[in-house]
C-alpha cells in the first residue's frame, strides 16, 4: 500500500460538541469524545442510536458547524469554514422547488460561473449516471421520492468532489427504493473513487456498503467500536445473506451497537 | 410504475376537459347575470328608481361616457394614480421586505416601527396627505402607495424569514456566495409570498385612489362618482363604480398571468393565492 493510498482524507479529532440548554441550565452534551477518519477512497459509515449526534458530524464535515471542541480536519487542513470542496447529499433531497430536475443538478455548476452549454453537458452525464434520463424539464413535486433522492446524489456528482457525505440518505425512502438506491450508490461509486462518510442508522445498510462501520454510543456520543467490513465487491444488495461472511460481519457489528440499545428481553 | 401513471396524467387532455373551461365559465357568470335580471327587474317595482337606478341605465350611461369621451380625462387621472402608486409601493415594499427579512439586526431595529406604522388607519390621514402633497395626482398616488406598500412589506418580509435555513446550509456547500443565495435562494422562494402580497394590493390600490380623490381633488374618478352622488345621479354612482371593477378585474387578470408564468414550479393545489375571478 502506497502511502498516498493510507492518508487520510476527513479525520474527526477530539471532537466534543454542547448545545446551550433551553432552560438555561448546564449545557446539554451531545457528543463527548469522537475521533476517526476517513482514509482516501474509502467509504466509511457511523452507525449510533437516535439523537447520538451522527448529523452533527456530517455539519461539521461541511463546515456548517463548529466543534464546542476539537478539530475536524479535511485533506489535512482544518475546515474552519464552510466546505465546498465536498459533495453533500442530505436526508431529505431538497431539490429547489422553483427549479426543472436538470437546472437543480446544473446548480452546483451555475455557482461555479460555468457556461450553460458547459452546465447542460455536465448535468446530462450525471443524469444518465442516475438512471433519470427523460425528466429533465420535470419540477420536484412532479418526481417521486425515489427520482429526487437520485436527482440530489446527481447534483452532487456533477462536480465530481472527491469527498462525499451523506446524512441518512435513504432513510426516507421505502425498502424496495432503498435497495435499489443502494445497489446504484455502490455501481456509481466504485467508478468515483471517492472517498464517502455515510451516516445511517441501519446495521444492515452500513454492513453492506462500507469499507469500515464506526459504532457511536448512546449520547453523550463516543466512539465504541471501529469495525472493518472485508466483504468482496461488489456485494448484493437485494440478498444479503446470500454474500459469504455477511452475517458474521453483521454480527460484529450488532453484538456492539445492541449494548447501546435498551431492548427488554422478551418474556 | 407508479411514477410513470402518475406523469401520464400531466399530459394529453381528454375531451371532457376540452369542455371544462366553457362550462367553467358559464358557472362563473351565472351569479353575476342572475344579479343584473334581479336588479333590473327590482328596479322601479320593489324599490324606487331614483336610488338603485337599473343595469340597462347604468349600460346607456357608460355608452354614452365613453362615446361623449367625457369619462376619458378622469380615466387617464386615475388610471394615471393607481399605475403610480401600485408601481411605487410594490418597489418599495419588496426591496425593504426582503432587506429586513435578510438582515435580522436590521429587523429587530425598525420591524417595532413598521408595525406601529401600519397600524395607523391611512384612510383618517387622507386630508393630511391633501396638505403635504397637494391637490393633484400626488396626495392619491402616496395614499393609496402606503397602502400597496404595507401589504407587499409583510408578504416579502415573512416570505423571505420562512426560507428553510437547511436549504441555504445546502446552497453554501453547494458553493453559492451571499449574492447567489439571493438570486437563487431568497428571491425565488419568496415570489409566492410577493405575489400573494401584489394581489392583496390591488383593491387596497383602488380604494386608496379613490378616498384620496373623494378627499379633494380636480379630476378622476372618485370625483366623478362623488359628484354623481352629490347630484342624485345613481346611474353615474353605477357606471363609475363598473369602471373600478373593470380596473380591479383587469389587474387581477396581469396579476394571474405573472402568477402562472412566475409560479408554475408550483403544484395547483399547493399556491397560496386563489384565483377570485
Amino acid at each position: 500500500m502506497t502511502e498516498a493510498a493510507s492518508a487520510s482524507v476527513l479525520r474527526f479529532s477530539a471532537i466534543q460538541q454542547s448545545f446551550a440548554s433551553p432552560t438555561g441550565d448546564a449545557p446539554n452534551v451531545v457528543i463527548s469524545d469522537v475521533g476517526f477518519e476517513v482514509k482516501r477512497g474509502k467509504f466509511v459509515s457511523v452507525i449510533g442510536p437516535s439523537g447520538c449526534g451522527k448529523s452533527t458530524l456530517i455539519q461539521m464535515a461541511a463546515g456548517l458547524l463548529k466543534p464546542s471542541v476539537g478539530m475536524v480536519f479535511h485533506h489535512d487542513r482544518e475546515v474552519t469554514s464552510v466546505n465546498r470542496t465536498i459533495g453533500f447529499v442530505p436526508q431529505q433531497a431538497q431539490l429547489l422547488p422553483w427549479k426543472t430536475m436538470i437546472e437543480n443538478i446544473e446548480f452546483p455548476l451555475l455557482l461555479r460561473g460555468m457556461t450553460l452549454s458547459e452546465r447542460r453537458a455536465k448535468a446530462m452525464e450525471a443524469i444518465k449516471r442516475v438512471d433519470l434520463a427523460g425528466f429533465e424539464s420535470h419540477y420536484p413535486y412532479q418526481l417521486s421520492g425515489g427520482m429526487q433522492k437520485r436527482a440530489s446524489i446527481a447534483r452532487m456528482l456533477v462536480y465530481k468532489p472527491d469527498t462525499i457525505l451523506m446524512d441518512e440518505p435513504f432513510g426516507a425512502l421505502d425498502a424496495q427504493t432503498r435497495m435499489v438506491m443502494q445497489h446504484d450508490l455502490q455501481t456509481m461509486l466504485a467508478t468515483e473513487g471517492a472517498s464517502v462518510l455515510f451516516v445511517t442508522h441501519d446495521i444492515t445498510e452500513a454492513v453492506l456498503l462500507s469499507d469500515s462501520v464506526v459504532v457511536l454510543s448512546r449520547r453523550p456520543a463516543r466512539v465504541i467500536a471501529e469495525i472493518p467490513i472485508d466483504l468482496p465487491r461488489p456485494r448484493d444488495m437485494f440478498e444479503p445473506y446470500a454474500t459469504p461472511g455477511f452475517a458474521e460481519a453483521y454480527d460484529r457489528v450488532w453484538s456492539v451497537f445492541r449494548s447501546e440499545l435498551n431492548i427488554r428481553r422478551a418474556a | 410504475m407508479s411514477d410513470q401513471m402518475m406523469l401520464t396524467s400531466l399530459r394529453a387532455p381528454s375531451p371532457k376537459q376540452v369542455w371544462a373551461p366553457v362550462r367553467r365559465a358559464l358557472l362563473l357568470a351565472a351569479p353575476g347575470v342572475a344579479l343584473l335580471c334581479f336588479w333590473q327587474f327590482a328596479s322601479g317595482r320593489l324599490i324606487r328608481e331614483t336610488y338603485v337606478s337599473k343595469p340597462t341605465e347604468i349600460a346607456w350611461r357608460l355608452f354614452d361616457l365613453f362615446y361623449t369621451g367625457e369619462i376619458w380625462s378622469s380615466l387617464r387621472v386615475t388610471g394615471e394614480e393607481l399605475v403610480l402608486s401600485y408601481a411605487i409601493g410594490v418597489m418599495l415594499g419588496l426591496l425593504l421586505g426582503y432587506a429586513l427579512g435578510r438582515s435580522p439586526r436590521l429587523a429587530s431595529i425598525f420591524e417595532p416601527y413598521v408595525m406601529a406604522f401600519y397600524g395607523i388607519p391611512k384612510i383618517a390621514l387622507a386630508p393630511l396627505f391633501v396638505i403635504w402633497f397637494g391637490i393633484g395626482i400626488w396626495s392619491k398616488v402616496m395614499l393609496a402607495g402606503t397602502m400597496v406598500f404595507f401589504l407587499v412589506f409583510y408578504n416579502v418580509f415573512a416570505g423571505v424569514r420562512s426560507v428553510d435555513r437547511d436549504v441555504v446550509n445546502l446552497a453554501l456547500v453547494l458553493g453559492a456566495n451571499e449574492r447567489q443565495l439571493g438570486r437563487q435562494i431568497y428571491l425565488p422562494a419568496a415570489a409566492p409570498f410577493l405575489l400573494l402580497g401584489m394581489r392583496m394590493a390591488i383593491p387596497y390600490a383602488v380604494i386608496g385612489v379613490i378616498v384620496g380623490e373623494f378627499t379633494s381633488s380636480t379630476a378622476g374618478l372618485g370625483l366623478f362618482i362623488n359628484y354623481a352622488s352629490s347630484t342624485y345621479d345613481p346611474a353615474g354612482v353605477f357606471a363609475g363604480i363598473f369602471i373600478l371593477l373593470a380596473f380591479v378585474m383587469g389587474m387581477n387578470a396581469l396579476a394571474n398571468r405573472l402568477e402562472r408564468k412566475l409560479l408554475k414550479w408550483q403544484p395547483t393545489c399547493q399556491r397560496i393565492a386563489a384565483e377570485p375571478n
